[in-house]
């Protein structure tokens, strides 16, 4: 391991100090009273809340949380060879890497091709792809 | 080209002939650092720049901003710290009183963990990594996990909608941001970043001036960092999961007090560390432009140096700053399916091309950039 | 390695192990996901330790950043599941003790083939690979010896990417 991480380290360590520190400090110097009337209720502008807070979603968001995900890993598997790209250059042989780097590129530009064309990044248009043709309302 | 040091061995070997402080081991040097830098720069930026953002929003608006607390109501952060500290501590009774509390956590830990891989400086970056850029861009993603279980402990639909948004966003836009910063990895060819400005340094030899102007590719990809930045950062015009027209005040509805206090700091230092972090892969960080005070006739010693990277970088990062705070002013906020389309119909496939643009530049020219190739051509 | 070092080690494996014992446990699916997050970081803790720098970035890039947010989101699509008590402790607990004790015997014998003195504490040769820069190694490694399998992963997810959201639409 590098010693640079015995600094990382630190800096995680102060870091998570200070939100106890800050709240800690505001602790002391503020009135501790008791919630009242309707002010443990959620605000919602002055109404009174109806039903659950934990309301249902567009599922889009776990689309695009799989998507990402999936371009995520290949980003990553692609770093350590962009790393490589100058050296190899340098020494001449930039050709391998140059083609590697298009083949990684071609192949996330097919997969977002896919979900391009069958509607998957639409976010509005309802969930059932391209064919369906109602007014959007956003 | 030598080398750049981490900021602990630096106070180190600055200390080392004084009688008590040359005791001290490399760790106890790194602990100070890592203090220093989260006390004396990151937490009074993130108090500053409260105070800064209604201040230049004022000056657009041509309104007057804070002036009551101390000259130009330079002192109005201080007043706003001690009205949060002192403020009734709310939790929500019917929420998760858990997830309330760690969220803040997750937030201030991400924006202010970054800060150990910033290279304020060729003898001040705290822990120059071989993972640099990598660690900086890893250590961020943090904030969207402590934003969503934040807006779900907080029992209220405006913050979970924000929230989930928040989510959304910020993982989208990790995709581009770090497709833009590739450009970078492939022209120098590793991801420490006391390397990656040391090459964009004026001069002859390995130095290729600035990443921004390394190729036509790496413009565009320098936007596209700064875009992906800002909504990575939930700033206008990518603010929606605060949208307040729509979701009163998004993810931090519910908290009040230092709480909010939390959020609002983890968030002008992510802008910060967006802007350092632009200001590193891009500009050139510490290096001034068209002169390179390491090669210069007289060797300088170390704390002279210090002062000039530290005050190059920050003017840059500042400067960046102010665009964002600037651009609250001037542009309308995107509605979301125009946010996801921006980002995987726009940006996503313009940061493969430069990708691809600049690995074709790389290979037709060896690896030079336009300033070398223009100095060779004019014999300069 | 320093003793402190070595505490701090330690501290992250016990976190890591109570963490994924929560995960594993705790009546709240919520609350495990968070726990599995904890976790992963945990790990990647333990790839800075073993010297693989890139590999914790990609850790918690990929797990935290990635995997964390699409466990949640699930878990809140489905929000019934936050208001649910699930005990699921005893009746199958044979299975994973044995896939577990397995992946354990797998991994250890894999580890201590490639480098028997493993277990010895500060071998030189060890102590030298765990400060070298591995970033550029692994892009090496993957262009080299491993072109192949570099190329079928990023065939893989590209099917992966075609089937999730394939599934993810409904019909």
């Amino acid at each position: 391991m590098e010693t640079g991480f015995i600094t990382v380290f630190w800096y995680f360590v102060i870091a998570a100090m200070v939100v106890p520190l800050m709240l800690g400090v505001g602790w002391l110097l503020r009135p501790k009273a008791k919630y009242v009337g309707k002010e443990g209720l959620a605000y919602e502008c002055g109404e009174d809340p109806v039903g659950s807070p934990w309301i249902k979603f567009n599922i889009r968001f776990y689309v695009i949380a799989i998507v990402f995900i999936i371009f995520d890993v290949e980003l990553v598997a692609i770093y350590p060879v962009a790393t490589m790209f100058k050296s190899a250059v340098l020494a001449g042989n930039g050709g391998l890497i140059f083609a590697e780097i298009f083949l990684f590129v071609g192949l996330l530009v097919a997969g977002l091709m896919y979900c391009w064309v069958r509607g998957d990044l639409e976010w509005v248009k309802g969930i059932s792809g391209p064919k369906r043709k109602e007014k959007v309302n956003a | 080209m030598n080398q750049s040091a981490a900021f602990a061995h630096t106070l180190q070997s600055w200390t080392s002939q004084l009688p008590i402080l040359s005791a001290f081991p490399l760790w106890a040097w790194a602990a100070i650092s890592a203090l220093g830098v989260i006390f004396l720069l990151a937490l009074p930026f993130g108090g500053l720049a409260t105070y800064v953002e209604r201040k230049i929003a004022a000056d657009i608006q041509d309104r007057i901003g804070p002036n009551r607390v101390g000259p130009i109501g330079i002192f109005q952060f201080a007043a706003d710290a001690v009205k949060m500290l002192a403020k009734e501590d709310f939790v929500p009774p019917g929420g998760d009183r858990f997830l309330f509390n760690l969220a803040p956590l997750f937030v201030v830990v991400g924006a202010l963990a970054a800060f150990a891989a910033l290279p304020l400086g060729k003898h001040l970056v705290g822990a120059d990594l071989n993972i640099g850029i990598f660690y900086i861009i890893s250590v961020t993603t943090l904030i969207a996990p402590g934003l969503l279980l934040g807006s779900w402990g907080s029992q209220n639909k405006w913050s979970l909608l924000g929230g989930l948004r928040a989510a959304a966003q910020i993982v989208s836009y990790e995709i581009p941001v770090a497709l833009a910063i590739l450009p970078v990895i492939l022209i120098s060819g590793t991801l420490q970043v006391g390397s990656i400005v040391e090459q964009q340094g004026w001069g002859v030899g390995d130095y290729h001036f600035w990443n921004i102007i390394h190729n036509p590719f790496t413009i565009i990809s320098f936007f596209l960092l700064f875009i992906g930045g800002l909504a990575e950062t939930n700033r206008i015009p990518f603010d929606l999961p605060e949208a307040e027209s729509e979701l009163v005040s998004g993810f931090n509805t519910e908290f009040s007090g230092m709480r909010f206090g939390l959020y609002a700091l983890g968030e002008f230092v992510d802008v910060f560390v967006m802007s350092a972090v632009l200001t590193t892969v891009y500009l050139g960080g510490w290096q001034l432009p068209f002169f390179n005070i390491d090669q210069w006739v007289i060797p300088l010693p170390t704390g002279i140096v210090a002062l000039v990277h530290f005050t190059v970088f920050m003017t840059k990062t500042l400067l960046l700053v102010f665009v964002v705070m600037w651009l609250r002013w001037t542009l309308p906020r995107l509605r979301v399916d125009q946010l996801m389309g921006l980002c995987w119909k726009g940006m996503v496939p313009l940061a493969l091309i430069n990708v691809t643009g600049t690995a074709l530049w790389m290979w037709i020219f060896k690896g030079q950039s336009l300033m070398q190739l223009l100095a060779k051509a004019f014999g300069g | 390695m320093t003793n402190g070092m070595k505490l701090v080690l330690f501290g992250a494996e016990v976190l890591t192990v109570l963490c994924a014992l929560i995960a594993t446990f705790h009546p709240n699916v919520l609350y495990g996901a968070i726990a599995l997050l904890i976790t992963f970081l945990g790990v990647a803790v333990m790839y800075v330790f073993a010297g693989a720098d890139f590999l914790a970035g990609a850790q918690v890039i990929v797990y935290v950043g990635g995997v964390t947010i699409l466990i949640l989101f699930a878990i809140m699509l489905t929000q019934w599941l936050y208001q649910m008590k699930l005990r699921d402790v005893g009746t199958k607990l044979l299975a994973p003790i044995l896939i577990g004790a397995g992946l354990f015997y797998v991994l250890a014998k894999a580890l201590l083939d490639i480098n028997p003195k493993f277990l010895s504490d500060n071998a030189e040769p060890a102590q030298k690979f765990l400060m070298t820069p591995k970033t550029a190694l692994l892009g090496e490694a993957l262009l080299g010896s491993y072109l192949l399998p570099f190329e079928a992963i990023t065939i893989l997810l590209l099917g992966a990417l075609v089937g999730a959201v394939w599934i993810a639409r409904p019909r």
